[in-house]
């Protein structure tokens, strides 16, 4: 059984429509790739896994189970991080803070100081920064924290919104080695990226949208080297 | 984002303080509460009128502290906190005078009052926190003129303009070593002190304590960013709800110790839309989130209000510089104004408030460089 299955998504805003009957599947620990242009709709399609944008018709099933219509805060518990595009941290609380927030819902305080232990050990500059304010980190060391915290509570299946974005190549290769390190730990990952060059060549799979449709599926490195996904997405 | 280049205090990222402020400002509870609990033993002035005023600033700084969770912690605007002032005030009094069967004794009452207060605040909170901002502004603030009206209009139930009274003391009938402990309270304005003092101090601590807890973590979170808290699998719904209910129930022990302290309600103006205001206007003042802050601000609008304006007023009198008794030469005829240029000022040279809370000094820094 995939640990989850979206079939036939459909979600939008208003009188606009963003997802139409989108279907993607991911194995358990299975890192899959979601690549497509700005305004496709791969920031509409994490949300609507994860419960924040209400999906219009279809049904996501995680480990066979259909969470669709349930609150975030619920998907969450279930086992489904969410690293929100643009990293999301709170500016105004330290490092550990936000660390501990990302256990939120681990009723096991013991669990997750080693949880958060853990998270250091990946991104050893969080353990040197813990009593500072997440708003004084830089764009890199917010993202290492963005991922850290997600990985706080210790999801079964991680949603990850461009964790590149905005970030010097040498920042976006330490993120993209911890993301590629996370199937190891029989974590699934569904990786929306606009760098579709890197994020093909950590993918298991990948699944190509636009505008709001699946168009090609395929493993990551077929799809690499797919012609027309050369010429749209990789620049060549 | 660029940092002065002085000495930062990593915990906190703001610029290191050193020596006796430093030290104020970890312990200065302890200070303060040691200096009040002295201050009746060596000032006889509060064995009377003063000794009143003073109990009702720290009914004051109960009531701020309360609303601090909403408005501090939690980031939601409430216009109304004075109607549920009100309502611990009436709730009180319902339990205890005479003219209700109730009568259920002074502790067990305020416990009761506190508890349909917090309901009071889940009833009102439930429809309407998904609203935000503004609108929840206009919401709090419509229901505290709806109380009002409320309260002085079912003169059957809330006596009107006259209000409810008598509201007996705490352990009217109870003897202590001979003493009547109600006489006590009602002959000596001390024991109030002591009492408002003792619960102040409670709420103190138990606000410190709630900061660093789950729950306070919490509405930090959803004031912060909603959207990434409900990704920690937070609900941000249960908990502004549990904010409101917190910021309700607290209001509503002030309330209960309002009418206590005088032994009636007063009329319903008493809990009207500037009440709400002076009490926000505290808590802006101080620091938004700041226990200290908070009980600042209180200090220097209520001493502001009782005890800088009528001494001002007495002084002009006194210097006959006003015999025709008009209100443009009157220091009270000008307090509103002297009050709102006060914020202008401070939201001008300080928005962070007098005593900020170390996460919104950081923020504000960066908008104000």
């Amino acid at each position: 059984m995939p640990i989850l299955e979206v079939r036939e998504l459909e979600a939008g805003y208003g009188p606009i429509q963003a997802l139409h009957r989108v279907s993607i599947t991911v194995e358990e620990g299975e890192l899959v790739a979601i690549i497509g242009a700005n305004g496709a709709g791969k920031t509409t399609l994490l949300m609507a896994i994860s419960g924040i944008v209400p999906a219009r018709g279809g049904a996501v099933l995680f480990r066979g189970q259909k969470i669709t219509g349930r609150q975030p805060h619920e998907v969450v518990r279930l086992g489904i991080g969410h690293s929100p595009e643009g990293r999301r941290i709170f500016p105004r609380l330290t490092v550990r803070e936000n660390l501990e927030l990302g256990g939120f819902a681990q009723v096991d305080r013991g669990q997750v100081g080693r949880d958060i232990d853990e998270a250091c050990g990946l991104f050893p500059i969080l353990g040197d920064r813990m009593g500072q304010l997440g708003g004084t980190l830089s764009g890199g060391e917010q993202q290492m924290l963005a991922l850290g915290r997600a990985l706080v509570g210790r999801p079964r299946l991680l949603l990850l919104d461009e964790p590149s974005l905005g970030l010097a190549p040498l920042v976006v290769a330490k993120i993209f080695e911890v993301i590629a390190g996370l199937s190891a730990r029989g974590i699934a990952v569904v990786l929306v990226e606009q760098n579709a060059r890197a994020a093909l060549r950590l993918a298991a799979r990948g699944y190509v949208l636009e505008t709001g449709r699946i168009t090609l599926t395929g493993s990551g490195s077929s799809l690499a080297a797919d012609p027309r996904i050369r010429d749209a997405y990789l620049g060549e | 984002m660029p940092r002065p280049a002085t000495a930062v205090d990593v915990a906190t990222g703001l610029p290191a303080r050193a020596g006796v402020l430093a030290w104020l400002r970890e312990r200065w509870e302890i200070v303060a509460l040691a200096v009040l609990a002295l201050a009746p033993l060596v000032v006889p002035a509060l064995g009377g009128a003063l000794g009143g005023q003073m109990t009702t600033l720290f009914i004051y700084c109960i009531l701020a502290l309360g609303l601090n969770v909403m408005v501090g912690y939690t980031g939601l605007v409430h216009l109304g906190i004075a109607a549920f002032f009100g309502i611990g005030a009436y709730l009180m009094a319902i339990l205890t005078v005479p003219m209700y069967p109730f009568q259920i004794g002074w502790l067990a009452a305020a416990v009761v009052s506190v508890l349909l207060t917090a309901g009071i605040g889940l009833a009102l909170g439930a429809p309407t926190l998904r609203l935000r901002g503004d609108y929840l502004a206009i919401v709090t603030l419509g229901f505290g003129e709806v109380v009002k009206v409320t309260l002085r209009n079912l003169e059957q139930i809330t006596g009107g303009m006259k209000g409810l009274n008598p509201v007996p003391p705490p352990g009217a009938g109870v003897k202590v070593a001979g003493i009547d402990l109600g006489l006590a309270f009602a002959i000596d304005p001390r024991w109030f002190y002591y009492l408002s003092l003792l619960a102040l101090a409670g709420v103190v601590v138990a606000m410190r304590r709630l900061e660093h807890s789950r729950l306070g973590r919490a509405w930090v979170a959803v004031r912060e960013d909603e959207l990434a808290a409900s990704a920690m699998g937070i609900s941000a719904t249960r908990v502004k709800l549990s904010a409101f209910a917190m910021s309700s129930a607290v209001a509503g022990l002030a309330g209960c110790l309002y009418a206590g302290s005088l032994s009636t309600t007063a009329d319903p103006n008493a809990y009207d839309f500037n009440r709400s205001i002076m009490v926000l206007c505290a808590v802006i003042l101080g620091g938004l989130g700041s226990i200290p802050g908070t009980l600042l601000g209180v200090a220097i609008l209520v001493g502001f209000d009782t005890v800088l304006a009528p001494w001002a007023d007495s002084l002009i009198q006194q210097m006959n510089i006003n015999p025709l008794g008009s209100s443009l030469l009157s220091f009270s005829g000008w307090r509103l104004a002297i009050f709102g240029l006060a914020l202008v000022l401070v939201m001008r040279y300080r928005p962070e408030g007098l005593v900020p809370s170390r996460r919104l000094a950081a923020e504000l820094r960066e908008a104000h460089p």
